[in-house]
């Protein structure tokens, strides 16, 4: 069981890497598929099934398909209306980008050293991947001009969330508290960034951000 | 308290009908007033029913997991219930002609559901518990009330007064729940029962964050800013609502946490005091010198809840003094006055509304003559009017006949406390003098004299709801002023369940309810015979009716009658310091002198003091501060980004 779980967590990392190093759109779209689908497996090995209710088995199933299914087809449909399959435009390279993610796996080890959580069972890699995740995101928002780059920082940040509220809840799945909540947080946000994007590049004729900064007064 | 939950749920089915039956509006006005009243009436049974019972009715449930939603019916809440059930049916019937737009109809739907979101938002206020549930209940009613604000969205002042009213109830709200926080965290419950194990300081801050909260929602003096602005950009039925009924919420905060703390710091008691003093004063002669009517009606709300806190002060000097009787009249007194406040000051918007909506004019100047075309809206703003400067046949009289007794009595105390009881006299004979000045000038300027627009000449009664509404609340002013014992005995018994009282029976009493009766009952008695009298010696003399001020001429214009600023001109020089006031006038210099122009203009002292103290500093931090905002997305999110990892790293 222990082991499933590292694989999963190992995957989930690696997606992030991946997401940093990538330079084509449509392959980090696919890589958010992986990542969320992997994310969404992770309650399941981590609850001891005997415990998991119906509604908890609906639920997870739900998870699975919004997150692996709906958001990157949706992410998949926006890039295809809008029409870039170029390149994924970087302020920061990709080899810098992956040292940094490298940098990013160090230091979550060390804050999830310094916070000294005490986590149920030995699931030492679930935060460090959690925060490595969050970081990931945030850091692909800074280092990407394109506005549909952003998006899926964000939902790699979402993932990240998701996975420390796993980590956190102690496994009392009875309301689903947290991952209601990061599910509809992240379905408003993409539903937004979809409008967003396309009003983007009906006003600028491209999606770059550095054009938002004609708005500012 | 099921009773309750079921008129709860009346009145919200009375906001959700509105919203399915847009389509056809009367239905859905219909709906809406008839929900809303069954929902209102059912919940006076509650109270009621709730009435006999000793001990406090107390519900609790658990609500996502980690905080409890509790409820409780004490003799407290029983006291404000009623004001808001006995309002809101009255308001929803005036709402009905009011809100006759066909044009607008999916709006009056929406005002509808806020207006029963706020009613029911209102009700749980009063009912809460404990800490969570208040500030939840607390939140929904300010932003219902928001929205009820709103109603004119496209014009650019509705939206200023909106947002100004947003910012004034969220800074409360802030300054509440921040009072809330301390009590929790040196009490470590949020149970309302355990404030009172709280440490000193704490209780001390406390008390005073959250006097500026429900302060600033009350509208007391310095606080008062978005009221004036509010109530003329809303609606008259939500000013209505808001001014009669949702200001009183801050009292209720107040005197509820007053009784939580258990602490009867005298500290507590005289600032409440002065506070009233203050406010009660400034308030009515502010309200003497606007030309607008329902900015007119807005100061003169400031100068109740004044009256209301002078009585509350006093009851609370009363307690830290130890002095029973003098704070179980000033508490009982305040608690009367809002009630009264509830009705007089309703009725009055309503008239200012049904106005409006014939005639079309907010300036004072533009009216007059209106008692002849509209007798229904005039008797019954005169009675409102005869209310609020509380004089004897009316309700406003009993409620500060009670506070003035607490002000006698403090008289036989020592040191600070006597001069402030004597203080609270001076002030209340002087807001009773200036109100009386300021409706005088109302009723003068609007109802008597010529119109002095054309306008004016063609105005009619409203419709027969808002006829109704208003007829039914003066109604409810003289009966109270009439029959006064039982709703002392009402106010009385809303002290029953708060310890430091409890020993206080209605014996104190006496014989003030029945002497309050029949000096009203000998006041009415004296008006019919006067009026008997009159009608008996004039019979069979010709009467000869002129145009007023015509003073014997037969031509006489309607420009040359007494304006609003020329009859309240001696009375606001008269506070010159407190009040500043800017005019424009080119003096006359030759013999035959051309046409030249006078206009005044009054500034409130609170507004220029916040702009000069707080908005113009802000705004010039802020000013500084501009190169933060570049443009750039990816350095915002690192922004973001820093703030956690130092936060991570660091704390």
């Amino acid at each position: 069981m222990i082991n499933s779980i590292d694989l999963i967590l190992v995957l989930i990392l690696l997606a992030v890497l991946l997401s940093l190093g990538s330079s084509r759109m449509m392959a980090l779209i696919k890589i958010m598929a992986l990542q969320g689908a992997m994310v969404s497996l992770v309650p399941i090995f981590i609850e001891p099934q005997a415990r998991l209710s119906n509604g908890g088995i609906l639920f997870f199933q739900l998870m699975l398909l919004i997150k692996a299914v709906l958001i990157p087809g949706l992410l998949y449909m926006a890039l295809n209306r809008i029409a870039i399959k170029r390149e994924v435009e970087p302020l920061i390279g990709y080899h810098a980008s992956l040292l940094v993610g490298l940098g990013l796996v160090m230091l979550s080890a060390y804050i999830t050293r310094r916070m000294g959580l005490s986590l149920p069972g030995d699931y030492a890699l679930l935060l460090i991947t959690a925060i490595t995740t969050t970081g990931g995101g945030l850091f692909l928002m800074m280092s990407r001009t394109k506005a549909i780059t952003q998006v899926i920082g964000y939902l790699m940040l979402e993932n990240g969330i998701y996975l420390v509220g796993t980590a956190l809840t102690k496994h009392t799945h009875n309301i689903y508290l947290v991952e209601f909540g990061v599910l509809l947080d992240l379905l408003a946000g993409v539903m937004i960034m979809g409008i967003i994007l396309h009003n983007i590049n009906r006003a600028f004729d491209d999606v770059d951000t550095a054009y938002l900064e004609q708005l500012k007064d | 308290m099921d009773i309750l939950f079921a008129a709860l749920l009346l009145v919200l089915a009375g906001g959700l009908a509105p919203l399915a039956l847009h389509r056809w509006l009367s239905a859905a006005k219909v709906a809406h007033v008839s929900l809303v009243a069954a929902g209102c009436l059912t919940g006076l049974y509650g109270v009621y029913a709730a009435w006999g019972q000793s001990t406090p009715v107390l519900f609790s449930c658990p609500w996502l997991h980690s905080l409890t939603w509790s409820l409780s019916l004490d003799s407290l809440a029983t006291a404000f219930l009623p004001p808001i059930f006995l309002l809101a049916p009255v308001i929803a019937l005036y709402s009905y002609d009011y809100l006759d737009a066909v044009e607008h109809a999916w709006r009056t739907a929406v005002n509808h559901f806020f207006f029963s979101l706020l009613v029911a938002a209102m009700v749980l206020v009063t009912l809460a518990d404990n800490m969570a549930a208040f500030a939840l209940a607390w939140e929904l009613m300010s932003l219902s009330s928001y929205a009820l604000v709103l109603y004119d969205y496209e014009r650019e002042e509705t939206q200023r007064a909106a947002h100004l009213y947003l910012l004034f109830t969220q800074t409360g709200a802030l300054l509440v729940f921040a009072a809330f926080g301390l009590l929790a965290q040196s009490t470590g419950s949020l149970a309302f029962a355990q404030i009172q194990l709280a440490p000193q300081a704490a209780k001390t801050a406390a008390f005073f964050l959250a006097l500026i909260g429900f302060g600033s929602k009350a509208g007391v003096f310095p606080l008062h800013i978005w009221l004036p602005h509010a109530h003329p950009a809303a609606p008259s039925h939500v000013s209505a609502l808001m001014s009669g009924v949702m200001i009183k919420m801050g009292v209720y905060g107040i005197l509820r946490l007053y009784f939580l703390l258990n602490d009867f710091n005298p500290l507590f008691a005289r600032t409440v005091l002065v506070l009233g003093m203050v406010s009660g004063v400034l308030g009515v002669v502010y309200a003497l010198s606007k030309r607008e009517i329902k900015r007119l009606l807005a100061y003169s709300s400031i100068e109740n809840i004044g009256v209301i806190f002078i009585g509350c002060g006093l009851g609370m000097v009363g307690l830290s003094s130890g002095n029973r009787i003098m704070a179980a009249f000033g508490f009982a007194g305040g608690l009367l006055h809002v009630l009264n406040h509830a009705l007089f000051k309703s009725l009055l918007f309503m008239g200012a509304g049904a106005i409006l909506h014939t005639v079309g004019a907010r300036k004072m100047d533009q009216l007059g003559g209106l008692m002849k075309t509209m007798p229904v809206t005039g008797r019954t703003f005169l009675a409102g009017s005869v209310a609020i400067s509380g004089l004897p046949p009316f309700n406003g009289f009993v409620s500060e006949f009670l506070i003035y007794y607490a002000a006698f009595q403090g008289l036989g105390l020592q040191g600070p406390d006597f001069l402030l009881s004597m203080a609270a006299i001076i002030a209340l004979a002087l807001i009773g003098g200036l109100a009386a000045g300021c409706f005088t000038k109302v009723v003068g300027i609007v109802f008597l004299g010529e119109p002095r627009r054309e306008h004016a000449h063609a105005a009619t009664d409203p419709g027969p709801t808002m006829g109704a509404a208003m007829t039914l609340l003066a109604v409810a002013c003289l009966g109270i002023g009439l029959w006064p014992e039982p709703f002392i005995r009402f106010a009385f018994a809303g002290l029953r369940d708060l310890a430091p009282l409890a020993a206080v029976s209605a014996d104190v009493l006496g014989a003030v309810p029945h002497n309050l009766a029949v000096i009203a009952r000998v006041f009415v008695g004296l008006l019919l015979a006067l009026t008997a009298l009159r009608r008996l010696l004039y019979r069979g003399k010709p009467v000869s009716q002129n145009t007023t001020w015509g003073c014997g001429f037969t031509q006489a214009t309607s420009r040359i009658q007494y304006t609003g600023a020329s009859y309240s001109l001696s009375i606001v020089d008269f506070h010159r310091p407190f009040i500043k006031t800017t005019t424009k006038f080119a003096a006359l210099v030759r013999i035959f002198p051309g046409a030249t122009q006078y206009s005044r203009k009054v500034e409130d002292l609170a507004e220029i003091g916040l702009h000069r103290l707080l908005v113009r500093p802000v705004l010039k931090i802020a000013d500084k501060l501009r190169w933060i905002q570049h443009g750039h997305i990816q350095l915002y999110i690192g922004y973001i980004v820093f703030t956690i990892a130092a936060l991570l790293l660091v704390v």
